[in-house]
């Protein structure tokens, strides 16, 4: 591989009319949705996402931003937690369903050429984006290790991709039904002191995010975090998305959703959304 | 063979081949929708808005969905006149379509200091002057919910530029006919409403508002009742054109904004959904025209049967 950045290979953004293959729910509040969505499929890259159209005519006119999870064949998988009335309509769609997406959106995971061991730190949803990532670091010949965090042992996502894949996984529930008792990030701060690492991974509830970033740096691990912020066109053009880095602000649609954790300026604690 | 519509409208002497244009802030400067449409289609690209110095916006969450739209509070968030002109206009010169720059300042001399900036520019076709944003402190719609600054913003702008002057004017007032006139005696070329309604969300499992700034502007199908009638009611006060917009999302809403006395009309909220937007009611009200014998768009201007 020559070129040593996901970024460099993205193609441009389309419209896209998908069908909705599956949709399950396969934890509390957790869904996966199987979209038959040819042109994204082919030309999405880890981290990167798509921007969804749920329902034509509903009281809710905004698509929503979803990354994707996996690729297989022509099909995408999204990972989505159902919290309002956007994700509550995904939840409701079957087998059929016509919908459309714009994709694929946004600068995904930078995969650098000289990495041979990487880190993914996963925080409930934060798998979303990570699952790719992980198929894509293993088909490079990267070392995969994951930290996966959730509530409890049946809230842990993507268990089977991350099996497959990586050569370890340490697992943290809070209430101690699996691995270690407590969060995910104690867990990552053990790898960082075990492993021989050569870069972090995270997607998260932010706090965790900020967290993950600052344990990678103190270790001298470089870091990459993995940003949701509510956003409406997710092409860059309304300027709701904003994040605020050491070279300004920057967009989570365009920039984004992933950044170099170094030059991430962290929210004030009050203004992190509640998960 | 389907007749041909013509498409082109007079707007305060900008010839334009449609009368669909796109709504300040909701199409950047053109650039991220290229992918998406022709812009060579469109009838005039009306830019973010521009002001003398860059600013930095409102912090977030900035965007707060509601029912059938949105709220936001951007806080005119722009990388200031200079940077707009060498990145910006300098992309949008290499396209053919006619560039609406809208206009922004917190204080009078700002509002001027960046139209005689573009005065420089050859790619520039008319200013839209914003007196109506309502998601900054100062400046903003403190000059467009009054008839005084209102008119003394207008005849500022008015001395230093011989380009058409539309003035974009906030629906957040009590009469918006009497702050029409004003602007209209002032030298306004051309009047463009609505802007947003000021409006407020709040999420009950907090407790907190939606919007960091507490209130923020409200766009999208939910306002356009209310814009439709602002558009019929300024249309019949002044003699100037009317730009129609609030809520527009397809062809027959488009229609009905150009019935109620539009000339041209704006495409706003609608382009983050669905970023064709501004094609497809392009090609929609065309489609409506010949379906309709009716053979020039601007034949539907004030064509209201009341």
């Amino acid at each position: 591989m020559s070129d040593s950045s996901c970024a460099g290979h993205d193609a441009p953004p389309a419209l896209e009319r998908v069908e909705v293959v599956a949709n399950d729910r396969i934890t509390t509040g957790v869904g996966l949705i199987v979209l038959h969505a040819p042109r994204t499929a082919a030309a999405v890259r880890p981290g990167q996402f798509v921007h969804v159209r749920i329902g034509y005519g509903t009281p809710f006119i905004l698509r929503r931003p979803f990354s994707v999870h996996r690729v297989r064949g022509e099909r995408l998988e999204i990972l989505y937690q159902v919290v309002g009335r956007g994700t509550r309509a995904l939840a409701a769609a079957t087998a059929g369903t016509q919908m459309d997406l714009i994709g694929p959106l946004g600068h995904g995971w930078d995969i650098p050429a000289d990495v041979s061991h990487a880190l993914l730190v996963a925080g409930g949803l934060g798998a979303a984006p990570l699952g790719m990532l992980a198929e894509e670091l293993a088909a490079r010949g990267v070392a995969v290790t994951v930290a996966s965090g959730a509530p409890s042992e049946d809230r842990l996502l993507a268990r089977d991709l991350f099996e497959a894949v990586a050569r370890r996984v340490e697992v943290a529930t809070d209430d101690g039904s699996c691995g270690t008792p407590g969060f995910v990030t104690g867990v990552c701060a053990s790898l960082l002191a075990d492993e021989a690492l050569d870069i972090v991974y995270t997607c998260g509830p932010e706090p965790m995010q900020r967290i993950v970033a600052s344990q990678a740096a103190a270790a001298g691990v470089p870091c990459q975090v993995s940003l949701e912020r509510l956003m409406a066109c997710g092409i860059g053009a309304c300027l709701s998305c904003v994040v605020r880095t050491t070279e300004g602000l920057k967009k989570a649609c365009v920039d984004g959703p992933v950044f170099d954790a170094a030059a991430v300026e962290w929210e004030p604690a009050e203004r992190v959304p509640e998960h | 063979m389907s007749q041909t519509v013509d498409m082109n409208v007079n707007l305060a002497g900008l010839a334009l081949r449609s009368p669909v244009l796109t709504a300040s802030g909701t199409f950047a400067s053109g650039r991220e929708f290229a992918d998406f449409v022709d812009l060579e289609r469109v009838g005039a690209v009306v830019t973010k808005g521009v002001s003398l110095e860059p600013w930095e916006g409102n912090p977030g969450p900035r965007i707060a969905e509601t029912s059938s739209g949105m709220l936001n509070s951007i806080g005119l968030q722009n990388p200031g006149v200079e940077a707009f002109c060498a990145n910006d206009l300098a992309w949008l010169s290499s396209v053919d379509v006619p560039v609406i720059v809208n206009v922004s300042g917190h204080t009078l001399p700002e509002y001027v200091g960046v139209v005689e900036r573009l005065e420089d520019e050859p790619g520039v076709a008319a200013y839209e002057i914003n007196i109506s944003c309502p998601n900054v402190d100062a400046g903003g719609m403190a000059f467009g919910t009054a008839c005084a600054p209102a008119e003394e913003v207008t005849r500022a702008c008015r001395t230093v530029t011989s380009r058409p002057l539309i003035v974009k004017l906030s629906p957040n007032v009590t009469h918006i006919t009497e702050i029409a006139r004003a602007v209209e005696a002032a030298g306004a070329d051309a009047i463009s409403l609505i802007n947003t309604l000021l409006g407020m969300s709040i999420d009950v499992r907090t407790f907190r508002p939606r919007l960091a700034r507490v209130v923020g502007g409200l766009s999208g199908p939910a306002i356009k009742p209310v814009a439709l009638r602002m558009v019929w009611e300024t249309s019949r006060a002044v003699t100037v054109p009317v730009i129609g917009m609030g809520g527009i999302s397809d062809a027959e809403d488009a229609v009905e904004f150009m019935l109620a006395g539009a000339t041209a009309v704006a495409v706003g909220t609608a382009n983050f959904i669905d970023p064709t937007s501004v094609i497809r009611i392009t090609d929609g009200l065309a489609e409506f025209c010949r379906a309709n014998d009716v053979e020039r768009v601007r034949d539907l201007t004030g064509a209201l049967r009341t």
